[in-house]
């Protein structure tokens, strides 16, 4: 995202508002807080944190290193946790395309420690087969959790936790329908805690940075 | 009223003579309306959406009307823009909200995001570019046949209102570059 592309264009304009402000205001919250670490974290951070804890969800990915189901890092980890669904053209895509971007950059020891999760909010369309072959698109299989309940009760129960929600849109006479959906990305460490969330049009480059800083914390701490 | 009928056909010869210059030639369609970059992101196999994305900008004055493309790329086109709690990204108010309730209220979690079919088309104010980018307006390709692949190119043909039919190749990519 160049400085003319945005002068040039109105919507390019207003997309890198959103990211300036969501990060000029995590700035100011990570600011205050006092683990000693500078806030220099681009995504969103809250205090106090969320916490997901031992939440669960049925994993459709047999090839998951997640057997469990959970919604969070392993050991010195970091799972980074979507909300949305495959039939999404443009917002979906985008966060996916440029979370494998900011993947790819990364140090293979530290990639080694990202699982990415996604949870549909979409059952309806999204079976294992359909989310297994989307996230496979984007990510390698072993790395992936694909996130799936019928149980509208138990997705609202997982969606409320984290802050999430989303809205399926009126049948159209194709039978098609649109759903609305908050589309942030969290990242939780081991213990359950989202560290830092992501808005839609945050860059590879922003997400690759904070993921590094967050992984490097970790390092920190369990080796002091 | 029969003073008026001849009035009323040279008034209908002349708008239909303007009509057929205005499709007659692809040259005058394309000074109409300067399309750059036109791009499809490559989709997931299982995927049955696909989005193509394009730089508008219209000397006069135009509107994206409707968008198709061949049937064997994807069974249904419309022109969609994403919208943030049912409100346009570009609007005025929504650079406000940011600033005050998105980032208590909106940002956690019930930000939600959408899409909304433009039924009347994209307007395009004179001499404004209009960027049709991810998380913004696209024209959104449905029932995908066959999943697109990097390398790909899709012909897509654009229809506007007073410049009439363009002819653009969109080329597949992973990102937005």
């Amino acid at each position: 995202m160049a400085g003319s592309r945005s002068e040039r264009s109105p919507m390019r304009g207003s997309r890198l508002l959103v990211v300036l402000v969501a990060a000029v205001s995590a700035l100011v919250i990570a600011g205050c807080s006092s683990d000693g670490y500078p806030g220099d974290l681009n995504g969103m951070t809250r205090q106090p944190q969320t916490e997901v804890g031992n939440v669960l969800l049925p994993n459709e990915n047999a090839k998951s290193s997640n057997a469990t189901g959970s919604l969070k890092g392993d050991g010195d980890g970091l799972m980074l946790v979507y909300f949305g669904f495959t039939n999404c053209p443009d917002v979906c895509p985008t966060t996916l395309a440029d979370l494998r971007l900011a993947l790819e950059d990364i140090d293979p020891e530290q990639r080694d420690r990202i699982q990415v999760g996604m949870v549909t909010v979409d059952p309806q369309r999204d079976n294992a087969e359909v989310l297994n072959g989307y996230l496979g698109f984007f990510f390698p299989e072993e790395q992936f959790s694909s996130f799936i309940t019928n149980d509208k009760a138990k997705l609202a129960e997982v969606e409320k936790i984290f802050g999430a929600s989303h809205r399926i849109g009126k049948k159209q006479p194709d039978g098609g329908y649109d759903v609305d959906h908050s589309a942030l990305l969290y990242a939780v460490d081991s213990d359950g805690v989202v560290e830092v969330e992501w808005p839609f049009g945050t860059t590879a480059e922003d997400m690759r940075s904070d993921i590094e800083q967050l992984l490097d914390r970790r390092a920190d701490q369990s080796s002091s | 009223m029969n003073l008026k009928k001849p009035a009323l056909i040279l008034t209908a010869i002349v708008c239909c003579g303007a009509l057929l210059a205005a499709c007659g030639s692809d040259d005058s369609a394309n000074e109409g309306v300067a399309v750059s970059d036109p791009w499809t992101r490559i989709t997931a196999p299982t995927a049955t959406t696909g989005a193509v994305y394009m730089d508008l900008e219209s000397a006069d004055g135009d509107r994206l009307v409707s968008a198709s493309v061949p049937s064997g790329v994807a069974g249904k086109v419309e022109v969609h823009e994403t919208v943030t709690n049912g409100e346009s990204m570009d609007s005025g108010e929504m650079g406000d909200a940011m600033e005050g309730d998105a980032m208590e209220g909106g940002m956690e979690g019930d930000a939600m995001m959408g899409m909304r079919e433009m039924k009347d088309g994209l307007e395009l104010p004179a001499g404004e570019e209009v960027s049709l980018e991810p998380g913004s307006y696209h024209v959104m390709l449905l029932e995908l046949q066959a999943p697109i692949a990097e390398g790909d190119t899709i012909p897509v043909t654009l229809m506007f209102e007073k410049a009439g039919e363009v002819q653009v190749d969109a080329e597949a990519r992973d990102a937005e570059s």
